[in-house]
Protein backbone atom coordinates (compact mmCIF):
# COMPACT_ATOMS: atom_id res chain seq x y z
CA UNK A 1 0.00 0.00 0.00
CA UNK A 2 1.06 3.23 -0.80
CA UNK A 3 -0.15 5.75 1.72
CA UNK A 4 0.69 9.13 0.66
CA UNK A 5 -0.92 12.74 0.46
CA UNK A 6 -0.20 14.21 3.03
CA UNK A 7 -2.14 16.95 3.67
CA UNK A 8 -6.14 17.71 1.88
CA UNK A 9 -5.59 21.46 0.97
CA UNK A 10 -8.23 22.92 3.36
CA UNK A 11 -5.53 23.45 6.28
CA UNK A 12 -2.34 24.44 5.66
CA UNK A 13 0.56 21.94 5.78
CA UNK A 14 3.52 21.98 8.52
CA UNK A 15 6.39 19.76 8.40
CA UNK A 16 5.64 17.99 11.38
CA UNK A 17 2.59 16.34 9.32
CA UNK A 18 4.66 16.12 6.48
CA UNK A 19 6.72 13.71 8.08
CA UNK A 20 4.39 11.65 10.19
CA UNK A 21 2.36 11.12 7.04
CA UNK A 22 5.86 9.85 5.44
CA UNK A 23 6.69 7.77 8.08
CA UNK A 24 3.17 6.10 7.41
CA UNK A 25 3.65 5.68 3.95
CA UNK A 26 6.97 4.42 4.39
CA UNK A 27 5.42 1.80 6.61
CA UNK A 28 3.09 0.65 4.62
CA UNK A 29 4.65 1.01 1.66
CA UNK A 30 5.64 -3.18 1.60
CA UNK A 31 1.81 -4.28 2.87
CA UNK A 32 -1.43 -3.37 2.16
CA UNK A 33 -1.98 -6.82 0.41
CA UNK A 34 -4.86 -8.53 -0.69
CA UNK A 35 -3.25 -11.68 -0.89
CA UNK A 36 -6.04 -14.13 -0.07
CA UNK A 37 -5.06 -18.01 -0.43
CA UNK A 38 -8.69 -18.47 1.05
CA UNK A 39 -9.87 -17.48 -2.54
CA UNK A 40 -7.58 -20.40 -3.74
CA UNK A 41 -8.22 -22.86 -1.40
CA UNK A 42 -12.33 -21.77 -2.50
CA UNK A 43 -11.52 -22.37 -6.39
CA UNK A 44 -8.80 -24.72 -6.23
CA UNK A 45 -6.74 -22.10 -8.28
CA UNK A 46 -3.36 -21.28 -7.74
CA UNK A 47 -2.65 -17.22 -6.65
CA UNK A 48 -0.79 -16.81 -10.31
CA UNK A 49 -4.25 -17.79 -11.95
CA UNK A 50 -5.69 -14.49 -10.98
CA UNK A 51 -2.53 -12.69 -9.61
CA UNK A 52 0.28 -11.95 -12.64
CA UNK A 53 3.04 -12.44 -9.66
CA UNK A 54 1.35 -15.29 -7.98
CA UNK A 55 0.59 -13.05 -5.06
CA UNK A 56 -2.09 -10.59 -4.72
CA UNK A 57 -0.54 -7.47 -2.79
CA UNK A 58 2.68 -5.27 -1.66
CA UNK A 59 4.15 -2.13 -3.96
CA UNK A 60 3.12 -3.86 -6.81
CA UNK A 61 -0.54 -4.14 -5.77
CA UNK A 62 -2.52 -6.78 -6.71
CA UNK A 63 -1.73 -6.91 -10.80
CA UNK A 64 -5.04 -9.06 -11.37
CA UNK A 65 -5.40 -11.33 -14.69
CA UNK A 66 -8.25 -10.91 -16.63
CA UNK A 67 -9.39 -14.18 -14.92
CA UNK A 68 -9.04 -12.24 -11.60
CA UNK A 69 -10.68 -9.73 -12.66
CA UNK A 70 -13.83 -11.97 -13.55
CA UNK A 71 -13.69 -13.35 -10.38
CA UNK A 72 -13.82 -9.69 -8.70
CA UNK A 73 -16.82 -9.08 -10.98
CA UNK A 74 -18.06 -12.41 -9.96
CA UNK A 75 -18.95 -11.48 -6.32
CA UNK A 76 -15.57 -13.73 -5.68
CA UNK A 77 -18.30 -16.90 -6.06
CA UNK A 78 -16.68 -19.34 -8.13
CA UNK A 79 -16.11 -22.42 -6.82
CA UNK A 80 -14.39 -26.36 -7.72
CA UNK A 81 -18.07 -27.18 -6.31
CA UNK A 82 -15.83 -29.54 -3.53
CA UNK A 83 -17.19 -28.95 -0.46
CA UNK A 84 -17.65 -25.38 1.62
CA UNK A 85 -14.37 -24.17 2.85
CA UNK A 86 -13.55 -21.65 5.59
CA UNK A 87 -13.13 -17.97 4.14
CA UNK A 88 -10.43 -17.07 6.42
CA UNK A 89 -6.71 -15.94 5.68
CA UNK A 90 -3.98 -14.01 7.49
CA UNK A 91 -1.45 -12.11 6.18
CA UNK A 92 2.21 -11.35 7.93
CA UNK A 93 4.60 -8.55 7.41
CA UNK A 94 7.85 -7.68 8.56
CA UNK A 95 9.74 -4.75 6.49
CA UNK A 96 12.90 -3.25 6.98
CA UNK A 97 12.39 0.42 6.52
CA UNK A 98 15.65 2.70 5.63
CA UNK A 99 14.58 6.43 5.19
CA UNK A 100 17.00 8.83 3.68
CA UNK A 101 16.70 10.82 6.88
CA UNK A 102 16.02 9.30 10.41
CA UNK A 103 16.36 5.82 11.90
CA UNK A 104 16.43 2.25 9.98
CA UNK A 105 13.65 0.13 11.38
CA UNK A 106 13.02 -3.93 10.96
CA UNK A 107 9.77 -4.95 12.57
CA UNK A 108 6.43 -6.32 11.78
CA UNK A 109 5.18 -3.86 10.00
CA UNK A 110 1.44 -5.35 9.67
CA UNK A 111 -0.88 -8.01 10.16
CA UNK A 112 -4.10 -8.99 8.53
CA UNK A 113 -7.33 -10.71 8.74
CA UNK A 114 -9.57 -11.79 5.85
CA UNK A 115 -12.91 -12.65 5.34
CA UNK A 116 -13.17 -13.68 2.11
CA UNK A 117 -15.10 -15.82 0.15
CA UNK A 118 -18.68 -17.27 -1.42
CA UNK A 119 -21.84 -17.80 0.52
CA UNK A 120 -23.37 -19.34 -2.05
CA UNK A 121 -23.64 -18.96 -5.88
CA UNK A 122 -24.81 -15.14 -5.82
CA UNK A 123 -23.41 -14.25 -2.49
CA UNK A 124 -19.79 -13.89 -1.71
CA UNK A 125 -17.25 -10.87 -0.31
CA UNK A 126 -14.14 -9.86 0.78
CA UNK A 127 -13.69 -8.33 4.41
CA UNK A 128 -9.98 -6.84 5.47
CA UNK A 129 -9.13 -6.16 8.76
CA UNK A 130 -5.80 -4.71 9.22
CA UNK A 131 -3.11 -3.96 11.90
CA UNK A 132 -0.92 -1.38 11.46
CA UNK A 133 2.11 -0.96 13.77
CA UNK A 134 2.40 2.26 15.17
CA UNK A 135 4.95 1.87 17.93
CA UNK A 136 7.31 -0.19 19.95
CA UNK A 137 5.16 -3.39 20.05
CA UNK A 138 1.44 -1.62 19.38
CA UNK A 139 -0.73 -1.95 16.64
CA UNK A 140 -3.66 -0.05 15.77
CA UNK A 141 -6.13 -2.42 14.27
CA UNK A 142 -8.59 -0.92 11.15
CA UNK A 143 -11.55 -2.54 9.14
CA UNK A 144 -9.63 -1.51 5.87
CA UNK A 145 -12.03 -2.76 3.18
CA UNK A 146 -15.64 -4.58 2.84
CA UNK A 147 -16.85 -5.29 -0.67
CA UNK A 148 -20.08 -7.32 -0.16
CA UNK A 149 -21.22 -8.54 -3.33
CA UNK A 150 -24.95 -9.93 -4.67
CA UNK A 151 -24.29 -11.06 -8.44
CA UNK A 152 -27.10 -13.00 -11.07
CA UNK A 153 -24.77 -14.57 -13.31
CA UNK A 154 -25.28 -16.03 -17.09
CA UNK A 155 -28.43 -13.60 -17.75
CA UNK A 156 -29.32 -13.36 -21.57
CA UNK A 157 -30.30 -9.45 -22.79
CA UNK A 158 -30.25 -8.73 -26.58
CA UNK A 159 -29.13 -12.08 -26.99
CA UNK A 160 -25.91 -11.41 -25.57
CA UNK A 161 -24.25 -12.57 -21.76
CA UNK A 162 -25.40 -10.27 -19.10
CA UNK A 163 -24.15 -10.18 -15.50
CA UNK A 164 -25.71 -7.88 -12.87
CA UNK A 165 -24.20 -7.42 -9.69
CA UNK A 166 -24.83 -5.32 -6.29
CA UNK A 167 -21.66 -4.11 -3.88
CA UNK A 168 -21.75 -2.82 -0.62
CA UNK A 169 -18.37 -1.49 -0.31
CA UNK A 170 -16.36 0.91 2.00
CA UNK A 171 -14.01 2.73 -0.68
CA UNK A 172 -14.96 4.03 -3.88
CA UNK A 173 -12.62 2.79 -6.44
CA UNK A 174 -12.06 -0.57 -4.43
CA UNK A 175 -14.66 -2.44 -6.39
CA UNK A 176 -13.37 -1.52 -9.63
CA UNK A 177 -13.40 -4.03 -12.09
CA UNK A 178 -10.54 -2.42 -14.08
CA UNK A 179 -7.78 -2.86 -11.13
CA UNK A 180 -7.23 0.45 -12.84
CA UNK A 181 -7.93 3.18 -9.76
CA UNK A 182 -6.05 3.26 -6.48
CA UNK A 183 -8.38 2.22 -4.31
CA UNK A 184 -8.01 -1.20 -6.16
CA UNK A 185 -4.39 -1.04 -7.34
CA UNK A 186 -3.29 0.20 -3.90
CA UNK A 187 -0.63 2.96 -5.69
CA UNK A 188 -1.52 6.45 -5.34
CA UNK A 189 0.21 9.71 -6.24
CA UNK A 190 1.58 11.45 -2.92
CA UNK A 191 1.52 15.08 -2.27
CA UNK A 192 -0.26 17.79 -0.08
CA UNK A 193 -3.44 17.67 -2.60
CA UNK A 194 -5.41 14.69 -4.12
CA UNK A 195 -8.50 13.74 -5.47
CA UNK A 196 -11.20 12.25 -3.60
CA UNK A 197 -10.53 8.93 -5.50
CA UNK A 198 -7.01 8.91 -4.25
CA UNK A 199 -7.59 6.41 -1.49
CA UNK A 200 -5.18 7.58 0.22
CA UNK A 201 -5.21 10.88 0.38
CA UNK A 202 -5.84 12.67 3.85
CA UNK A 203 -9.24 13.11 4.53
CA UNK A 204 -10.23 11.08 1.60
CA UNK A 205 -13.54 8.78 2.00
CA UNK A 206 -11.50 5.69 1.36
CA UNK A 207 -12.47 3.04 4.48
CA UNK A 208 -14.23 5.78 6.13
CA UNK A 209 -17.25 5.67 4.10
CA UNK A 210 -20.16 3.36 3.38
CA UNK A 211 -22.02 2.94 -0.09
CA UNK A 212 -23.60 0.60 -2.73
CA UNK A 213 -22.98 0.37 -6.17
CA UNK A 214 -25.44 -1.51 -9.09
CA UNK A 215 -23.38 -2.60 -11.95
CA UNK A 216 -23.49 -5.02 -14.40
CA UNK A 217 -21.48 -6.34 -17.21
CA UNK A 218 -23.08 -7.11 -21.05
CA UNK A 219 -21.43 -9.15 -23.55
CA UNK A 220 -18.41 -9.55 -21.43
CA UNK A 221 -16.93 -6.50 -22.47
CA UNK A 222 -18.88 -3.49 -21.64
CA UNK A 223 -19.06 -2.84 -18.03
CA UNK A 224 -21.41 -0.08 -16.27
CA UNK A 225 -21.76 0.76 -13.16
CA UNK A 226 -23.64 3.79 -10.82
CA UNK A 227 -23.84 3.95 -6.78
CA UNK A 228 -23.62 6.07 -3.81
CA UNK A 229 -21.74 6.83 -0.87
CA UNK A 230 -22.30 8.14 2.43
CA UNK A 231 -19.40 9.18 5.16
CA UNK A 232 -19.49 6.73 8.58
CA UNK A 233 -20.33 9.44 11.74
CA UNK A 234 -17.26 10.23 13.22
CA UNK A 235 -18.05 7.96 16.44
CA UNK A 236 -18.32 5.09 14.28
CA UNK A 237 -14.95 5.79 12.20
CA UNK A 238 -13.30 5.87 15.95
CA UNK A 239 -15.11 2.96 16.90
CA UNK A 240 -13.34 1.10 13.70
CA UNK A 241 -9.98 2.18 14.16
CA UNK A 242 -9.50 5.55 12.44
CA UNK A 243 -8.41 8.44 14.05
CA UNK A 244 -11.05 10.95 13.86
CA UNK A 245 -8.79 13.80 12.63
CA UNK A 246 -8.91 11.90 8.68
CA UNK A 247 -12.71 12.46 8.67
CA UNK A 248 -13.55 13.02 4.99
CA UNK A 249 -16.19 15.16 6.29
CA UNK A 250 -20.15 15.10 5.60
CA UNK A 251 -20.92 14.05 2.32
CA UNK A 252 -23.74 14.31 1.07
CA UNK A 253 -25.31 14.16 -2.66
CA UNK A 254 -22.42 11.77 -3.57
CA UNK A 255 -22.77 9.89 -7.05
CA UNK A 256 -19.95 7.45 -8.00
CA UNK A 257 -19.93 6.46 -11.80
CA UNK A 258 -17.80 3.90 -13.90
CA UNK A 259 -17.65 3.22 -17.50
CA UNK A 260 -15.18 0.42 -19.03
CA UNK A 261 -14.71 -1.63 -22.44
CA UNK A 262 -12.66 -4.51 -21.59
CA UNK A 263 -11.35 -7.15 -24.50
CA UNK A 264 -9.85 -10.38 -23.27
CA UNK A 265 -7.88 -11.67 -25.93
CA UNK A 266 -6.64 -15.05 -24.03
CA UNK A 267 -2.95 -13.37 -24.09
CA UNK A 268 -3.43 -9.60 -24.47
CA UNK A 269 -6.05 -7.66 -22.69
CA UNK A 270 -6.76 -4.73 -22.94
CA UNK A 271 -9.24 -2.01 -20.99
CA UNK A 272 -10.29 1.49 -20.99
CA UNK A 273 -12.70 3.48 -18.44
CA UNK A 274 -13.96 6.36 -17.37
CA UNK A 275 -14.66 7.22 -13.71
CA UNK A 276 -16.81 10.25 -12.16
CA UNK A 277 -17.40 10.83 -8.48
CA UNK A 278 -19.30 13.98 -7.46
CA UNK A 279 -20.35 15.11 -3.92
CA UNK A 280 -21.02 17.72 -1.25
CA UNK A 281 -18.83 17.81 1.52
CA UNK A 282 -19.42 19.44 4.93
CA UNK A 283 -15.79 19.54 6.53
CA UNK A 284 -15.61 20.08 9.58
CA UNK A 285 -18.95 19.12 10.22
CA UNK A 286 -19.90 21.95 11.97
CA UNK A 287 -23.13 23.09 9.83
CA UNK A 288 -21.10 25.47 8.34
CA UNK A 289 -20.57 25.84 4.50
CA UNK A 290 -20.36 22.99 1.62
CA UNK A 291 -17.31 22.23 -0.68
CA UNK A 292 -18.72 21.62 -3.92
CA UNK A 293 -16.64 18.30 -4.94
CA UNK A 294 -15.91 16.92 -8.98
CA UNK A 295 -14.28 14.05 -9.56
CA UNK A 296 -13.66 12.94 -13.28
CA UNK A 297 -10.89 10.53 -14.51
CA UNK A 298 -10.50 7.94 -17.49
CA UNK A 299 -7.95 5.39 -17.37
CA UNK A 300 -6.66 2.53 -20.34
CA UNK A 301 -4.48 -0.36 -18.95
CA UNK A 302 -2.78 -3.05 -21.43
CA UNK A 303 -1.72 -6.87 -20.14
CA UNK A 304 0.44 -8.84 -22.44
CA UNK A 305 0.22 -12.73 -20.95
CA UNK A 306 1.19 -15.15 -23.52
CA UNK A 307 2.03 -18.31 -21.80
CA UNK A 308 2.65 -17.07 -18.94
CA UNK A 309 6.42 -16.98 -19.27
CA UNK A 310 6.85 -13.06 -19.89
CA UNK A 311 3.85 -10.70 -18.72
CA UNK A 312 3.53 -7.29 -19.26
CA UNK A 313 1.37 -4.80 -17.51
CA UNK A 314 1.29 -1.59 -17.87
CA UNK A 315 -1.84 0.97 -16.87
CA UNK A 316 -2.50 5.12 -16.36
CA UNK A 317 -5.01 6.62 -15.18
CA UNK A 318 -5.68 10.39 -14.78
CA UNK A 319 -8.64 11.95 -12.52
CA UNK A 320 -8.78 15.80 -12.28
CA UNK A 321 -10.91 17.09 -9.34
CA UNK A 322 -12.62 19.96 -9.32
CA UNK A 323 -13.23 21.67 -6.17
CA UNK A 324 -15.49 24.41 -5.27
CA UNK A 325 -14.64 25.60 -1.57
CA UNK A 326 -17.53 26.79 0.63
CA UNK A 327 -15.53 28.97 2.33
CA UNK A 328 -12.04 31.27 2.01
CA UNK A 329 -9.95 32.06 5.06
CA UNK A 330 -7.16 34.68 5.59
CA UNK A 331 -3.88 33.43 5.52
CA UNK A 332 -2.29 33.48 8.92
CA UNK A 333 0.58 35.68 8.16
CA UNK A 334 -1.05 38.18 5.98
CA UNK A 335 -4.98 38.92 6.88
CA UNK A 336 -5.78 40.97 3.53
CA UNK A 337 -4.76 37.73 1.83
CA UNK A 338 -7.26 35.06 1.44
CA UNK A 339 -7.52 32.16 -0.19
CA UNK A 340 -9.03 30.89 -3.66
CA UNK A 341 -12.65 30.18 -3.56
CA UNK A 342 -12.01 27.71 -6.65
CA UNK A 343 -9.31 25.01 -7.13
CA UNK A 344 -8.41 21.79 -8.41
CA UNK A 345 -6.44 18.37 -8.19
CA UNK A 346 -4.81 15.95 -10.49
CA UNK A 347 -3.97 12.76 -10.03
CA UNK A 348 -2.06 10.51 -12.69
CA UNK A 349 -0.47 7.47 -12.33
CA UNK A 350 1.58 5.31 -14.68
CA UNK A 351 2.64 1.89 -13.86
CA UNK A 352 4.67 -0.93 -15.71
CA UNK A 353 5.30 -4.30 -14.70
CA UNK A 354 7.26 -7.29 -15.79
CA UNK A 355 7.09 -10.80 -14.44
CA UNK A 356 9.19 -13.57 -15.58
CA UNK A 357 7.70 -17.06 -14.79
CA UNK A 358 5.08 -15.55 -12.56
CA UNK A 359 7.68 -15.52 -9.70
CA UNK A 360 10.50 -12.99 -10.49
CA UNK A 361 9.13 -9.25 -11.44
CA UNK A 362 9.72 -5.43 -11.25
CA UNK A 363 7.37 -2.50 -10.86
CA UNK A 364 7.90 0.85 -11.86
CA UNK A 365 5.30 3.62 -11.05
CA UNK A 366 5.45 7.45 -12.18
CA UNK A 367 3.23 9.24 -9.72
CA UNK A 368 2.41 12.87 -10.44
CA UNK A 369 -0.46 14.91 -7.81
CA UNK A 370 -1.09 18.41 -9.27
CA UNK A 371 -3.55 21.17 -8.21
CA UNK A 372 -3.85 24.88 -8.69
CA UNK A 373 -2.08 27.37 -7.29
CA UNK A 374 -2.93 28.87 -4.11
CA UNK A 375 -0.48 31.09 -2.11
CA UNK A 376 -3.01 30.14 1.50
CA UNK A 377 -4.08 26.81 1.23
CA UNK A 378 -0.53 25.48 -0.10
CA UNK A 379 1.93 27.93 2.04
CA UNK A 380 4.69 28.37 1.86
CA UNK A 381 5.10 28.03 -1.92
CA UNK A 382 1.70 28.55 -3.12
CA UNK A 383 1.81 25.19 -5.29
CA UNK A 384 0.74 21.60 -4.31
CA UNK A 385 3.04 20.15 -7.12
CA UNK A 386 4.53 16.94 -5.87
CA UNK A 387 6.48 14.23 -8.29
CA UNK A 388 7.36 10.54 -6.90
CA UNK A 389 8.74 7.29 -8.13
CA UNK A 390 8.13 4.15 -7.00
CA UNK A 391 10.61 1.20 -8.33
CA UNK A 392 10.00 -2.12 -6.44
CA UNK A 393 11.51 -5.73 -7.44
CA UNK A 394 9.95 -9.21 -5.71
CA UNK A 395 10.26 -12.57 -5.84
CA UNK A 396 7.31 -14.97 -5.07
CA UNK A 397 8.40 -19.26 -5.23
CA UNK A 398 4.80 -20.47 -4.49
CA UNK A 399 1.68 -19.96 -5.74
CA UNK A 400 1.98 -21.57 -9.07
CA UNK A 401 0.20 -24.72 -10.53
CA UNK A 402 3.45 -26.64 -9.87
CA UNK A 403 4.32 -25.31 -6.81
CA UNK A 404 4.73 -27.62 -3.77
CA UNK A 405 2.86 -25.19 -1.64
CA UNK A 406 -0.72 -23.86 -3.52
CA UNK A 407 -2.93 -22.08 -0.92
CA UNK A 408 -0.19 -20.67 1.39
CA UNK A 409 2.26 -18.42 -0.13
CA UNK A 410 5.63 -15.43 0.66
CA UNK A 411 6.66 -12.58 -1.41
CA UNK A 412 10.23 -10.97 -0.93
CA UNK A 413 10.41 -7.41 -1.94
CA UNK A 414 12.43 -4.50 -2.36
CA UNK A 415 10.93 -1.06 -2.37
CA UNK A 416 12.10 2.50 -3.25
CA UNK A 417 10.22 5.46 -2.82
CA UNK A 418 11.75 8.64 -4.25
CA UNK A 419 10.68 12.23 -4.63
CA UNK A 420 12.06 14.73 -7.09
CA UNK A 421 9.06 17.36 -6.40
CA UNK A 422 7.76 18.27 -3.46
CA UNK A 423 5.33 21.76 -2.77
CA UNK A 424 6.01 22.58 -5.79
CA UNK A 425 9.76 22.51 -5.45
CA UNK A 426 12.71 20.57 -6.26
CA UNK A 427 14.59 21.92 -3.19
CA UNK A 428 14.09 23.64 0.01
CA UNK A 429 10.11 22.73 -0.15
CA UNK A 430 9.52 24.60 2.94
CA UNK A 431 11.06 27.76 1.76
CA UNK A 432 13.74 27.61 4.61
CA UNK A 433 15.53 31.10 5.17
CA UNK A 434 19.35 31.16 3.95
CA UNK A 435 21.35 30.07 6.63
CA UNK A 436 18.91 27.46 8.25
CA UNK A 437 18.50 23.78 7.11
CA UNK A 438 16.65 23.39 4.27
CA UNK A 439 14.80 20.31 3.09
CA UNK A 440 14.83 18.88 -0.14
CA UNK A 441 12.12 16.35 -1.77
CA UNK A 442 14.59 13.70 -1.47
CA UNK A 443 15.00 13.96 2.21
CA UNK A 444 11.31 11.84 2.19
CA UNK A 445 12.90 9.04 -0.22
CA UNK A 446 12.83 5.44 1.54
CA UNK A 447 14.32 2.22 0.76
CA UNK A 448 12.73 -0.76 2.23
CA UNK A 449 12.71 -4.69 2.39
CA UNK A 450 9.66 -7.19 2.90
CA UNK A 451 8.79 -10.12 3.57
CA UNK A 452 4.78 -10.80 3.37
CA UNK A 453 3.21 -13.98 4.25
CA UNK A 454 -0.03 -15.52 3.33
CA UNK A 455 -1.85 -18.82 4.68
CA UNK B 1 9.39 -70.90 -37.03
CA UNK B 2 7.90 -68.99 -39.19
CA UNK B 3 4.50 -69.39 -37.43
CA UNK B 4 6.07 -68.69 -34.03
CA UNK B 5 7.75 -65.35 -35.51
CA UNK B 6 4.77 -64.52 -36.92
CA UNK B 7 2.51 -64.76 -34.21
CA UNK B 8 4.67 -62.83 -31.78
CA UNK B 9 5.02 -59.97 -34.07
CA UNK B 10 1.22 -60.42 -33.95
CA UNK B 11 1.38 -60.45 -30.41
CA UNK B 12 3.73 -57.52 -29.92
CA UNK B 13 0.94 -55.59 -32.62
CA UNK B 14 -1.76 -55.94 -30.23
CA UNK B 15 -0.36 -55.63 -27.32
CA UNK B 16 0.93 -52.18 -28.70
CA UNK B 17 -2.15 -50.84 -29.89
CA UNK B 18 -3.23 -51.73 -26.46
CA UNK B 19 -1.03 -49.98 -24.97
CA UNK B 20 -0.61 -47.11 -27.11
CA UNK B 21 -1.74 -43.58 -25.86
CA UNK B 22 -5.24 -42.87 -26.78
CA UNK B 23 -4.95 -41.61 -31.25
CA UNK B 24 -4.67 -37.97 -30.99
CA UNK B 25 -4.12 -35.37 -33.94
CA UNK B 26 -0.91 -34.76 -35.85
CA UNK B 27 -0.21 -31.56 -33.49
CA UNK B 28 2.68 -30.34 -32.10
CA UNK B 29 2.70 -31.02 -28.10
CA UNK B 30 5.15 -28.59 -26.75
CA UNK B 31 2.95 -25.54 -29.11
CA UNK B 32 0.08 -27.27 -27.00
CA UNK B 33 1.39 -26.91 -23.62
CA UNK B 34 1.62 -23.22 -24.44
CA UNK B 35 -1.88 -23.30 -25.64
CA UNK B 36 -2.93 -24.87 -22.68
CA UNK B 37 -1.45 -22.20 -20.58
CA UNK B 38 -3.40 -19.67 -22.78
CA UNK B 39 -6.53 -21.11 -23.65
CA UNK B 40 -7.07 -23.76 -20.60
CA UNK B 41 -4.90 -23.31 -17.21
CA UNK B 42 -6.87 -20.91 -15.37
CA UNK B 43 -9.79 -23.19 -15.15
CA UNK B 44 -8.14 -26.74 -15.65
CA UNK B 45 -5.28 -28.48 -14.82
CA UNK B 46 -3.03 -31.73 -15.88
CA UNK B 47 -2.30 -32.89 -12.78
CA UNK B 48 -3.95 -36.19 -11.93
CA UNK B 49 -6.61 -35.83 -8.91
CA UNK B 50 -6.17 -31.55 -9.02
CA UNK B 51 -9.49 -30.02 -10.01
CA UNK B 52 -9.80 -26.20 -10.33
CA UNK B 53 -13.47 -24.83 -11.53
CA UNK B 54 -12.94 -27.14 -14.30
CA UNK B 55 -12.04 -31.11 -13.34
CA UNK B 56 -8.49 -32.26 -14.03
CA UNK B 57 -7.76 -33.14 -17.36
CA UNK B 58 -4.78 -35.92 -16.78
CA UNK B 59 -5.65 -38.57 -19.01
CA UNK B 60 -8.95 -36.84 -21.05
CA UNK B 61 -7.88 -38.00 -24.29
CA UNK B 62 -9.90 -41.16 -24.15
CA UNK B 63 -12.03 -40.54 -21.36
CA UNK B 64 -16.10 -41.03 -20.26
CA UNK B 65 -17.03 -37.59 -20.26
CA UNK B 66 -18.69 -36.66 -16.45
CA UNK B 67 -16.05 -39.75 -15.19
CA UNK B 68 -13.98 -37.88 -12.24
CA UNK B 69 -15.75 -39.11 -8.82
CA UNK B 70 -15.09 -35.87 -6.97
CA UNK B 71 -15.97 -33.32 -9.28
CA UNK B 72 -19.50 -31.31 -9.43
CA UNK B 73 -20.83 -31.88 -12.91
CA UNK B 74 -23.14 -30.30 -14.64
CA UNK B 75 -26.32 -32.05 -15.49
CA UNK B 76 -25.85 -31.40 -18.67
CA UNK B 77 -22.70 -33.23 -19.27
CA UNK B 78 -23.54 -35.91 -16.74
CA UNK B 79 -26.53 -36.77 -19.20
CA UNK B 80 -24.04 -37.59 -22.30
CA UNK B 81 -23.64 -40.92 -21.37
CA UNK B 82 -22.52 -41.93 -24.46
CA UNK B 83 -19.52 -38.87 -24.74
CA UNK B 84 -16.03 -40.22 -24.75
CA UNK B 85 -13.43 -37.67 -25.20
CA UNK B 86 -11.78 -38.97 -27.75
CA UNK B 87 -9.27 -36.77 -30.25
CA UNK B 88 -12.21 -36.19 -32.70
CA UNK B 89 -14.41 -35.39 -30.16
CA UNK B 90 -12.43 -32.92 -28.14
CA UNK B 91 -11.99 -31.32 -31.53
CA UNK B 92 -15.19 -30.98 -32.45
CA UNK B 93 -16.20 -29.58 -28.53
CA UNK B 94 -13.80 -27.14 -28.70
CA UNK B 95 -14.01 -25.42 -31.85
CA UNK B 96 -17.16 -24.10 -31.29
CA UNK B 97 -18.97 -21.95 -28.18
CA UNK B 98 -18.89 -25.28 -25.59
CA UNK B 99 -22.55 -23.56 -24.56
CA UNK B 100 -23.41 -24.89 -28.12
CA UNK B 101 -22.08 -27.72 -28.32
CA UNK B 102 -23.40 -28.80 -24.82
CA UNK B 103 -26.34 -26.75 -23.54
CA UNK B 104 -26.66 -26.01 -19.81
CA UNK B 105 -22.70 -26.84 -19.56
CA UNK B 106 -21.22 -25.00 -16.53
CA UNK B 107 -18.43 -24.93 -18.95
CA UNK B 108 -17.80 -20.87 -20.37
CA UNK B 109 -15.41 -20.99 -23.34
CA UNK B 110 -15.93 -19.37 -26.55
CA UNK B 111 -14.05 -22.24 -28.97
CA UNK B 112 -10.72 -22.12 -30.59
CA UNK B 113 -10.92 -21.04 -33.96
CA UNK B 114 -6.94 -21.52 -34.91
CA UNK B 115 -7.31 -25.68 -36.16
CA UNK B 116 -3.34 -25.46 -35.69
CA UNK B 117 -3.60 -24.42 -32.44
CA UNK B 118 -6.36 -26.78 -31.49
CA UNK B 119 -4.69 -29.78 -33.23
CA UNK B 120 -1.40 -28.78 -30.99
CA UNK B 121 -3.84 -28.75 -27.88
CA UNK B 122 -5.14 -31.86 -28.11
CA UNK B 123 -1.89 -33.67 -29.57
CA UNK B 124 -0.68 -32.16 -25.94
CA UNK B 125 -3.35 -33.42 -23.94
CA UNK B 126 -2.95 -36.72 -25.36
CA UNK B 127 0.62 -36.79 -23.96
CA UNK B 128 -1.11 -36.45 -20.46
CA UNK B 129 -1.73 -40.09 -18.84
Amino acid sequence: MLSTTIHRATRRPRPWQLWCALALLLLLASGGAQAVPAYARQTGSSCADCHAAAYGGGPGGPMLTPYGLRFKMGGYTDTDGNGTKIPVSMQLTETHSAPAKGDSTTNLSEGDLYLAGRVSDNVGGFVKVEADRTGHNTYNTVLRNVDLRFVAKELKFAGKELLLGVSVNNMPGFDDPLNALSASNTISPAGVTGTLLNFSASNAPASRVIGATVYALFDTNWYGEVGTYKSMPTSLQDNLGFNVAGDPGKLSDTGYFRFAYMKDMKSQYFSAGLVGLTTKRELPRNGGPKDDINDLGYDVSYQYLGNREHIVQLSYSNILEKRKYGSTFASPSDPTLFSRSRGNAHDQTLTATYIFKQSYGVTVSHLLSTGSPDPVRYTPNGDPDTTANLISVFWVPFGKDDSYIRWGNLKLSATWFRFTKFNGATSNIFAAPVGTPMTNPGDFNAFSVAASLAF
Amino acid sequence: MTKLILGISAAVLVLGWMLAPPPALAGDAAAGADVFKKECSECHTTKEGRNKKGPSLFGIVGRKAASIPDFNYSDALRARTDWVWTADKLHWYLSQPVKQANPGTKMKYDGLDDPKALDDLITYLGTNH
